[in-house]
This record gives C-alpha cells, structure tokens and sequence, in this order.
C-alpha cells in the first residue's frame, strides 16, 4: 500500500479524530447550530486512516488484529467510528459524531501512549479463533457502549437547554428527546449482548482451560461492568420512564470503565499487556 | 411601458380604511377590465387580502400621472369620500419592481417572512391571467417575483424558526417527542391563543385534542371545532395518564396545577414524557413543576422570549434579501430593456 507503517496510519487517524474533537467544541460554542457535515467528512477521513492501519497490521501479522490490549482498543475505536458514520448517514442525528469525536480522540491517545502494543499475548493456550471472537465481542459492546454514553450526553444536554429554556435548544439541530433515548437504549442493548456473548465465550474459554473464572480480576471486573449495565437496563425497564437518570448512568458506567479498563488489566496475570 | 404600482396595507393605514378598499375576488376581474378599459393600465393585477389592497399595473402613461390616475380610479370605485393623505402608496420603476419582490418574499408581510402571502399573490396573479389582463411586462414581473421568494426563502434565514406563540409552542413539542403522530393534546380554559396552538399541532398531526373550560359549553363549542372531545372542569385531571401535551390558559387567580397534585399523576402516566404550556396570566402552573423529571413547563414569557429571538434573527436578515431583491429589480428592468415584451400570457410561475 505504501512504505508508511501501520502505526503512523494510526497515528494520522488519531490526529483527524483530534481536529475533529477541536471542531466539536467549536459547534458546541456556536450552540450547536452548525452543519456538522464538516465533521462528519472529518470523521470519515480518520476513518480511512483508522482502516488502513487495522488492514495493514491483519496482513503484517496474518491474523485478526485484535490480540493484544492497544489492538483491542484500537478495535473497539473503529467500532465506534464506524457505527458513528452509519448512524451520521441520518442528518438529524449527525450531532453523535461531534459527541463522540471527543472520545475517539481520548481512546485513540490511550492507544498510541501505553505500552500496550507488545504483540500477541505470552500465553500460547490463549490463541486461535477462540480468541479473536472473544476480544473482537468486547471491543464492539465496548463501542456500543461507548457511543451510548456519548447519545447519552447529548441527550442530557438537550435536557438542559429546554428545562433552562435556553433558546439554543431551539436553535440546535439536535434531534427530539424521544429519538436520542431510542438511540441510547438500542446502543446500550446493543452492547449488552455483545459482552454477555463475551463473558460467555470467555467463560467456556476458562473452562476448557481448566481455570476458575474467580482466578483473574479482568473477568471479574468485566462480570461488574455486566452487572453494572444489567442493572441500568433494569432501572430503566422498571423504575426510570424518563430518560435523564438512564442517560446519567450511561455516561457514567462508561466513565468507569474508561477509568478502571487499564488498572483492571494490569492486575490480571492473563490480560496483563 | 412602465410597471407601477398603487396600493395600501397595514404599514400605511388603519383597518378602517383598508376594509372600505378591499375587493371580493368575484369582483376583481371586472374592475381589471375596467381599468383596463379606462386606457390607464395596458396589463393589471389585483391583490387584496386583509393586510393590503394593491394594483400592480403596466401602463404606457407617464409613471406618476398612472399612479395618479389609478389611486382616483381606487377611490371612484369604492366610492371613498374621505380625504386621502398617506393612505395610499405609489411606487414606479425599479421602486415598484422592488415592492413586488419584498410583497412575495413576505418581506412587507405584517408577520416578517410569512409565506401565505405569496400563495395569496400567486392566487392573484392566476385571476388576472385567467382574464387576460397580464401581458408580457407583467408577466416577467411575477414570474420573478416566485422566484425571487423562493430564493430568498431558500438561501436566507428570513423564514426560519417560529415568531408566533402558537408555532413556538410546536416546535417545543417537536423538541420533545419523536413525532406528534401520537400525541394527545388537553387544553385547559379555552382562551384563543391556545385554540391556536392547539390547532397548529393538531395540523403537524397530533392525534386528539381534549377541551376543559369552566364553562363547559364553551369547551364544547372549541372542543367540536377542533374534532376533539370536551370533559368537565372538575375532571381533567382523571383523563392526565393519556396527555403529552397541556395547554393552560384559564383565568383562575391561582394555581390550577401544581407540584403536589402533578407528582402522583406523573405516576399514573408512567413518567412519560410531558409538555405543559402556560399561557395564563396569573400563571395556571406552578412554577416548581419545572424541576421535576421528564416535565417540561413554559410559560407565556418564555414562549414569547422565543420568538422574539427568531423575529430578531429575521429582522437581521432584511438588509440581505433587500439587496437580493435589489440585484433582482435591476436584472429584471435590464432584461426588459434589452428585450422587447410581447404579448406573453403563459403562467409565470414553474419556469424561469
């Protein structure tokens, strides 16, 4: 394809995702009435960058490229990007883009800066497709999940702009209330079975192994963030009509993860990069 | 051949005057044949509506004395007696062009930017056509006139957002809910803004209205008009599991609604969404009612603080669909130097 490396496509992508986090806070200033098609083109082109660097190292290494935690995560980035353009294909809920350009940039950075990208995992029980479905299954309920936090914040800022009765709820062209809490309900579900097929693969994996699932804090953790988005969908399905409180859980479970997904690696024998 | 035109409308008179002008359509195409036959206009449009009475006139008379000729002629046929000061206008040439445009592009409009005007304008236009009482000159004049607005309500921001209560009000609920499809609207006291707001989101498609009103026969009366269904005063509150959304404007001294009374019905209606618009003065709802989940209250101010914005948004725009229409004006007087007019009496609007 070219002499450039897959790293620097990466790299390229990171950057784009960077100038289209910058050009998000300037919509945000412009009270969100700007046409985001500039940043969805923007979106696209890191998206571009993001395949290339994902199909160059599958070819390099002749495998999936998720099998460590900087491929996963890279991964799971794409995910998001890519369901981002396809949701951005309907203009009135484009505005997901500028919401979660933040966050590719965020994740995009943690990739490139830790020391993650250290080839495949020293433990040759853990390759094979077993594997690939495992790590490919979390990094698109991560990405669902993810992109419901950031549906999540743009409904929470649309919420606001109208009890505040701000005329920039008027003026924005951020979608009903209604469709954003769709949208972040079907990411969320979405998500949740995904990592529910995850732990189960991940579960069978352990047991063909011989291992107990209490023996690693990754899946530990991974069966707390499970129960932690049972328990939102729970609330909602139960409790919470609304979506304000449902719309705060996911931005915040997704903040956990975020927070705790390193540490939660580092203190696991089998995950640890 | 110069275009001219004499007219009046609410920038320049009172209703009282405007309405011993106006003309029924039935009887426009016989005043244009006898304006016509009166050798003072060679082609003629008449357009009269609530806000205006207007005739837009291609004569090979020197551009003042047809304006002069024209407004006796206004005055002879309404048999108006009393003396005429400002209340009529005269505009010639490029200024007369410009006038059309700026009626068509709602830009004269009492509403800034309304666009019923050029349907009203289109509607004139085809009467006079239907008679063949436009020619060439006139011809050309609409047919960029429908294009001029189009453009302008195309390219500037002089149509956009809401700058009525009602619309406002519509638009709030469209921030809200997916689709109006669904929604069930309750109006409470039956004043006429809420009427009005009731009506414009039963015509975005909101599925019924409910009426209530302390005088049932009133909320009988509004509720028939409106195709929805009346219930007593006393009992709204036991129809509140089926509403979205609630219009209030009673003319109760105090509270009709408040967070005491509202916390338990939002759990009948499962805390579905609600919009609750007062437009009451004393206010109908209590304020407090805002800071509860998934209930959105505006009251008349905020409404108004709204549209508001958006009528200063269009009023910023004016100076830039002034200067389109300028541009316009002299392409349209600079085409029909060139050109010589014929008796053209195609219809004007669908191509250039």
């Amino acid at each position: 394809m070219s002499g450039f490396s897959d790293r620097t496509y990466f790299v390229c992508a990171v950057f784009v995702y960077g100038v289209s986090a910058a050009y998000s806070i300037f919509l945000l200033r412009r009270d969100l009435r700007q046409d985001t098609r500039l940043n969805y083109i923007l979106l696209l082109t890191a998206f571009a960058f993001h395949t290339i660097a994902m199909v160059l190292r599958g070819y390099s290494l002749d495998r999936c490229p998720i099998h460590n935690l900087y491929e996963a995560t890279k991964f799971a980035a794409w995910t998001m990007s890519a369901i981002c353009l396809v949701i951005g294909l309907w203009p009135r809920l484009r505005f997901l883009g500028a919401f979660a350009a933040p966050l590719l940039f965020a994740i995009g950075v943690f990739a490139l800066l830790t020391p993650a990208d250290m080839g495949s995992p020293e433990h040759p029980e853990f390759r094979g497709g077993w594997l690939t479905l495992h790590v490919a299954m979390f990094a698109l309920a991560y990405g669902a999940f993810g992109l419901s936090a950031a549906a999540g914040l743009m409904y929470l800022t649309q919420e606001r702009d109208l009890k505040m009765h701000k005329v920039r709820a008027f003026l924005s062209f951020l979608p009903p209330m209604q469709r954003l809490e769709v949208v972040l309900r079907s990411l969320l579900l979405a998500g949740f079975v995904l990592l529910t097929g995850a732990l189960i693969v991940s579960a069978i994996f352990m047991h063909q192994q011989g291992r107990p699932l209490t023996a690693d804090f990754k899946i530990m953790w991974s069966f707390f963030v499970w129960a932690l988005y049972l328990g939102l969908l729970l609330m909602r399905w139960k409790l919470w009509r609304g979506g304000r409180r449902f719309a705060w859980g996911s931005v915040a479970v997704f903040a956990f993860v975020l927070l705790t997904f390193w540490g939660s690696s580092l203190l696991s024998p089998i995950h640890r990069p | 051949m110069d275009v001219v035109v004499v007219g009046l409308s609410h920038h320049s008179s009172p209703v009282t005057v405007r309405e011993k002008f106006a003309l029924g359509e039935a009887r426009i195409p016989a005043v244009l044949q006898l304006l016509r036959d009166s050798g003072i206009a060679d082609e003629a449009v008449i357009l009269s509506t609530c806000n205006r009475v207007e005739i837009y006139a291609a004569t090979s008379l020197e551009p003042r004395q047809a304006c002069a000729e024209i407004q006796n002629f206004l005055v002879r046929i309404h048999d108006y007696r009393d003396p005429i000061t400002d209340e009529l206008y005269k505009h010639t040439g490029q200024d007369a062009v410009e006038h059309l445009f700026k009626v068509a592009s709602g830009l004269d409009s009492m509403v800034l930017g309304e666009t019923e005007i050029l349907g009203q304008l289109k509607k004139a236009y085809d009467l006079a056509l239907q008679h063949q009482h436009t020619g060439g000159r006139l011809n050309k004049a609409f047919q960029r006139a429908f294009n001029v607005a189009k453009h302008i309500r195309t390219d500037t921001n002089i149509q956009r957002g809401s700058i009525s209560v009602a619309s406002v009000a519509v638009e709030l609920a469209e921030k809200i809910f997916d689709s109006l499809n669904q929604r069930r609207v309750m109006v409470i006291g039956a004043g006429e803004t809420s009427e009005k707001a009731a009506r414009a989101l039963l015509s975005r498609g909101a599925q019924s209205v409910i009426v209530s009103n302390r005088s049932h026969e009133r909320a009988v009366t509004l509720a028939a008009e409106l195709g929805g269904r009346a219930v007593p005063f006393d009992e709204w509150a036991r129809e509140f599991a089926e509403i979205d959304i609630i219009i209030s404007s009673t003319s109760a001294p105090h509270y009709v609604l408040d967070r005491a009374r509202l916390e338990p019905l939002m759990k009948l209606r499962k805390n579905r969404a609600l919009l609750l618009i007062d437009i009451a003065v004393p206010r109908d709802i209590e304020p407090e009612i805002n800071f509860m989940e998934d209930v959105y209250l505006y009251n008349i101010d905020d409404l108004q603080a709204i549209a508001a914005n958006y009528l200063r948004q269009r009023q910023d725009e004016i100076a830039r669909c002034e200067a389109i229409i300028r541009d316009k004006a002299q392409g349209l007087l600079a085409a029909g130097r060139r050109t010589p007019m014929g008796n053209d009496t195609k219809p004007a609007y669908g191509h250039e």
